[in-house]
């Protein structure tokens, strides 16, 4: 109990904190007059006590946090959010479950954008807003996630970035430090949605799908407020300026926030990871567009560009957001989309997957053992950016990255034990591990997770949170170790 | 080129001695007077003279061999005597085109079993001979590779296993001790697969059909003389003689060795890697009889366990017999075999795969992982039986396991791209990178790989080489490096 407490007394703050954030839909379900009002009434109400209950029990127990409490904390807020997220849609929806509902909120909340509800375009605005300030609320939880937390956890050679914060950070203490640094990117973050929600608008949404649209592409969650996603819109300049965001959104905020500081571009110059980033998404969309213009799917090579670059884009940095039925292309196509997500996102952004910064490490320490193997004596230390990696960070990443794939193998023999074919359950894993949302076949651009058992909904929703929390946050839980002294 | 002379020149004695490997097909030709006698006197001609010429032409440049020469002597070695164990199959069938000929042979000696020929049962007796010879000759050349040579050259963390060959070895150069230790493990391999020949006939098959498939198991390669594989003598004696030799033949033969020489099985004790094989072999037969059951695919318990268990070794420990259509069982279950067989065999074994005790070092390291992340500042050491395993070897491992995951990747999407349906595509690449020989889907147990292109037979028979030659052997020799002075 002594060591729990401290760490519910500040999971009733963020609680506390978060029932706040319903008063947004609350507020648009008064002035549309929509069906939902009731439902964010009761979930403001009900969260507000939950989150001051916790806090005033917990207070007794104050007392700053050391850097193991930050892994229990960081999974007690991504499992326990979401929980009290599902509220107004089961007071709303009660016969949607709490299964389903769970599903829908976590999937928000890590930005992967999977979900099992239809006909959305009838949903009350209220709720539509609701998933979409979630997926929004997810991304800004993942920028200190990745920025600020992970690193000072060292999860997964994660220290490696604590080199590109601003400011200084002491490896003991969890707060200090992060506030000041979360602040600055949620500005930045903030302020490129605004720039958004205006293109889009100028680009021909309403005011409503334009904003929701905007929380979905900059938290590169995915949900849409209608059931053909983007598709919906048939609009190549939508399409573009999603593009765009959705680009920018995968590198890493950082960046941004040091272009923006100093009113230069030089700052992703200096990015190992946007030449990587931009590079593969600009080789594959040509590439995967004569693919698919071969294969006579599309008569022209532009509209094949056209479609290609959209969902490619969107699949690859883990947004989600689907403008055509990818699934019926040459499975080669979507296949290497799927390939994509697990690598393009950067470090320091909303997207999900290995990251692109371990990736360039993994294939830079690949090279560098075949060089080994001519010659054993040599030293050859692993460079990102004109710096040596120190080898144990090359040693964590590695541990990370079998872990990876060791994680996706198991979940996808799990969802074929359960009965879903092969395609599906090992798509539906490789979309929710990244975060990014649509898998293939029954998990696909053109339907939902809806149709999935009950069992496999509870093992994607694991599936997803695995992959936000970076893997070893959870795994660490599961160790004797952790709960020993 | 005088870089490369001395390795034509051993590989001209390689080739001299190879063409003696045809005097038991031609014996056992001319013994049953199958007719098919004359190709292999051209097949030992044309090998033997070859052998010569390469003699002659590179008498000059003969020296001691260096370190770098071991890799490129073992590529030639591994992707030349195909050409030549290739003829008798050509000749004899005149409709079979070279593509498929090499990949017949490829299949043969790096002990897969993969088959584009079907009609087996009436192809002559020797042809089978033949191609179970070179699964036995491959298999002999497996056992030096992995014990002798491999560490030597320090591929993939084998290094770990010098210790456990019987006599210590210098680094520098290639030949030396090898003769001796590899005089050793022939012996013992030669002895064990007389015994499995005189078991199977006591069980009941026809001398010629017990050589055949007593080649095929003892080197886990696979290739049978019936098209029905073991199917077609229905027999449970038989199939418990099989898995009694598959398991013996998955374990290190230098730990065979050892028993041998010390007389007493203290050796198996000391080996690390069995009770890990054993162990997950256990409890993946009895999981996979209970989901059979369960699925009611099979009604009785012993049925059940029969053919679950037949499989499950025979495919984890890529030998690749089957007894029935087991593509036809919900798919978990020859997933779940495909997946065992990228790691269950032993490290000094006949099998392919990453070999178990990669498998455990991962298992270690990535838990070593998770204890830093709840100590920071803690040594922990991984450790092998009572051994602690140095950081190098560990890293060597992990690259080992990426390249290797990288290239089933790499390889799948080629695949895919060429035509072939995912599934396909990845359980061929998987079944070839672990030689275990048949897939599932279009290349499942029940058909060959004669349903592919000549573009996707070459990628076939570059996988099953790559695994083989674990990796880092194969690609080492195709970068730029390699080649520079």
């Amino acid at each position: 109990m002594q060591r729990l407490a401290p760490i519910l007394h500040v999971l009733g703050l963020v609680i506390l904190i978060f029932s706040f954030t319903m008063l947004a839909p609350l507020l648009t379900a008064l002035f549309a007059q929509d069906a939902a009002q009731f439902a964010f009434d009761e979930s403001f109400a009900v969260t507000l006590i939950a989150g001051f209950a916790l806090w005033l029990v917990g207070r007794r127990w104050r007392r700053e946090l050391k850097v193991r409490d930050g892994f229990l904390l960081v999974l007690l807020v991504w499992t326990g959010l979401p929980a009290f997220a599902t509220l107004p849609f089961l007071i709303y929806a009660p016969q949607m479950g709490f299964t389903d509902a769970y599903f829908e909120t976590i999937s928000a909340l890590t930005t992967t954008g999977a979900t099992v509800m239809s006909g959305l375009d009838a949903l009350p605005p209220s709720l539509n807003l609701w998933r979409h300030l979630l997926n929004w609320l997810g991304g800004m939880g993942i920028i200190v996630l990745a920025v600020a937390i992970l690193p000072l956890l060292g999860v997964g050679g994660r220290q490696l970035l604590k080199a590109e914060l601003p400011g200084p950070i002491k490896d003991s203490k969890l707060t200090p430090r992060i506030a000041d640094t979360a602040k600055l990117l949620w500005a930045m973050y903030a302020a490129l949605t605004a720039l958004c929600v205006l293109a889009l608008k100028w680009a021909g949404m309403s005011w409503f799908d334009a904003v929701c649209h905007a929380f979905a592409a900059l938290s590169l969650g995915g949900f849409s407020t209608h059931d053909s996603s983007v598709g919906y819109f048939d609009s190549p300049l939508i399409e573009a300026v999603l593009i765009v965001f959705m680009l920018l959104a995968a590198l890493n905020f950082v960046t941004h926030f040091l272009a923006f500081r100093q009113r230069s571009l030089a700052a992703y110059r200096h990015d190992p990871e946007v030449r990587g980033v931009l590079g593969l998404v600009l080789a594959s969309c040509l590439g995967i567009s004569l693919y698919v213009w071969q294969a006579g799917v599309y008569p022209e090579f532009l509209t094949a560009l056209r479609y290609v670059s959209f969902n490619l884009v969107s699949i690859a940095t883990d947004c989600g957001f689907a403008s055509t039925d990818f699934n019926s292309w040459p499975m080669f196509a979507p296949m290497w989309m799927l390939f994509l997500s697990c690598v393009t996102a950067s470090s320091g952004s909303t997207g999900g997957g290995l990251k692109m910064i371990r990736a360039v490490l993994m294939v830079r320490q690949g090279v560098r053992e075949l060089e080994h193997q001519l010659h054993p004596a040599a030293r050859l230390p692993v460079k990102i950016g004109g710096h040596a990696v120190p080898n144990q960070i090359v040693f964590a990443i590695q541990a990370f990255v079998m872990m990876y794939i060791a994680t996706v193998v198991t979940m996808t023999l799990v969802l074929l034990a359960s009965g879903l074919d092969f395609i599906s359950a090992f798509s539906a894993v490789i979309a929710c591990i990244n975060n990014a949302g649509p898998g293939l076949n029954e998990v696909g651009p053109g339907t939902n997770y809806a149709g999935l058992s009950d069992f496999q909904t509870w093992a994607l929703a694991f599936t997803m949170l695995l992959g936000r929390l970076e893997l070893f946050t959870v795994f660490v839980l599961f160790t004797r170790a952790f709960w020993r002294g | 080129m005088s870089q490369i002379l001395p390795v034509v020149h051993i590989l001209s004695k390689v080739l001299m001695l190879f063409s003696a490997a045809f005097l038991l097909p031609l014996a056992i030709s001319l013994g049953l007077a199958d007719g098919a006698y004359r190709v292999y006197d051209e097949a030992i001609v044309a090998t033997f003279v070859s052998g010569v010429v390469l003699w002659l032409f590179s008498r000059r440049g003969k020296r001691e061999l260096q370190t770098r020469d071991g890799f490129l002597l073992v590529v030639m070695i591994w992707a030349i005597l195909p050409l030549y164990s290739a003829i008798p199959l050509l000749a004899y069938l005149p409709d079979l085109s070279f593509t498929d000929a090499y990949f017949e042979a490829v299949s043969g000696l790096t002990a897969t079993g993969a088959t584009v020929l079907s009609g087996l049962d009436s192809l002559p007796p020797s042809i089978n001979v033949w191609r179970t010879e070179m699964h036995w000759i491959g298999g002999m050349g497996v056992i030096v590779l992995v014990v002798a040579v491999l560490p030597m050259l320090g591929v993939g963390g084998r290094q770990l296993f010098k210790a456990e060959t019987p006599t210590p070895m210098k680094d520098s150069k290639l030949t030396p001790r090898m003769a001796e230790t590899a005089k050793g493990l022939w012996l013992v391999y030669a002895i064990i697969t007389v015994f499995c020949i005189l078991a199977l006939w006591a069980g009941g098959m026809s001398w010629v059909d017990a050589l055949v498939h007593a080649f095929s198991v003892m080197s886990l390669g696979g290739m049978s003389s019936h098209d029905a594989s073991l199917g077609y003598f229905d027999s449970a004696t038989l199939e418990i003689i099989v898995m009694v030799f598959a398991l013996i033949a998955g374990i290190s033969f230098s730990t065979h060795f050892m028993a041998f020489r010390m007389r007493n099985l203290q050796a198996y004790r000391f080996d690390t890697e069995i009770r890990w094989t054993f162990g997950v072999l256990g409890a993946s037969i009895l999981g996979l009889t209970a989901y059979l059951l369960y699925k009611g695919f099979y009604l009785d318990f012993p049925e059940a366990l029969r053919f679950a268990s037949f499989h499950t070794i025979s495919v984890a420990l890529t030998l690749g017999f089957s007894t029935t259509d087991y593509n036809a069982w919900p798919f978990f279950a020859p997933l779940f075999m495909l997946f065992l067989s990228s790691f269950i065999a032993g490290s000094g074994s006949t099998g392919g795969g990453i070999k178990m005790l990669r498998a455990v070092l991962l298992y270690k390291q990535v838990y070593r992982e998770l204890i830093k992340l709840v100590h920071p500042s803690a040594a922990v050491h991984t450790k092998l039986g009572a051994q602690s395993v140095p950081n190098k070897i560990t890293y060597a491992v992990l690259a080992f396991l990426f390249i290797y995951v990288a290239s089933i990747i790499t390889l799948s999407f080629i695949l895919a791209a060429s035509g072939l349906d995912v599934f396909t595509a990845f359980t061929a690449v998987v079944a070839m990178v672990n030689n275990t020989g048949p897939g599932l889907g279009q290349v499942g147990p029940t058909s060959t790989y004669a349903v592919l292109t000549d573009f996707q037979i070459w990628v076939c028979s570059f996988a099953m080489l790559l695994g083989r030659l674990e990796f880092f052997t194969l690609l080492v020799v195709l970068t730029p490096v390699f080649w520079r002075k």
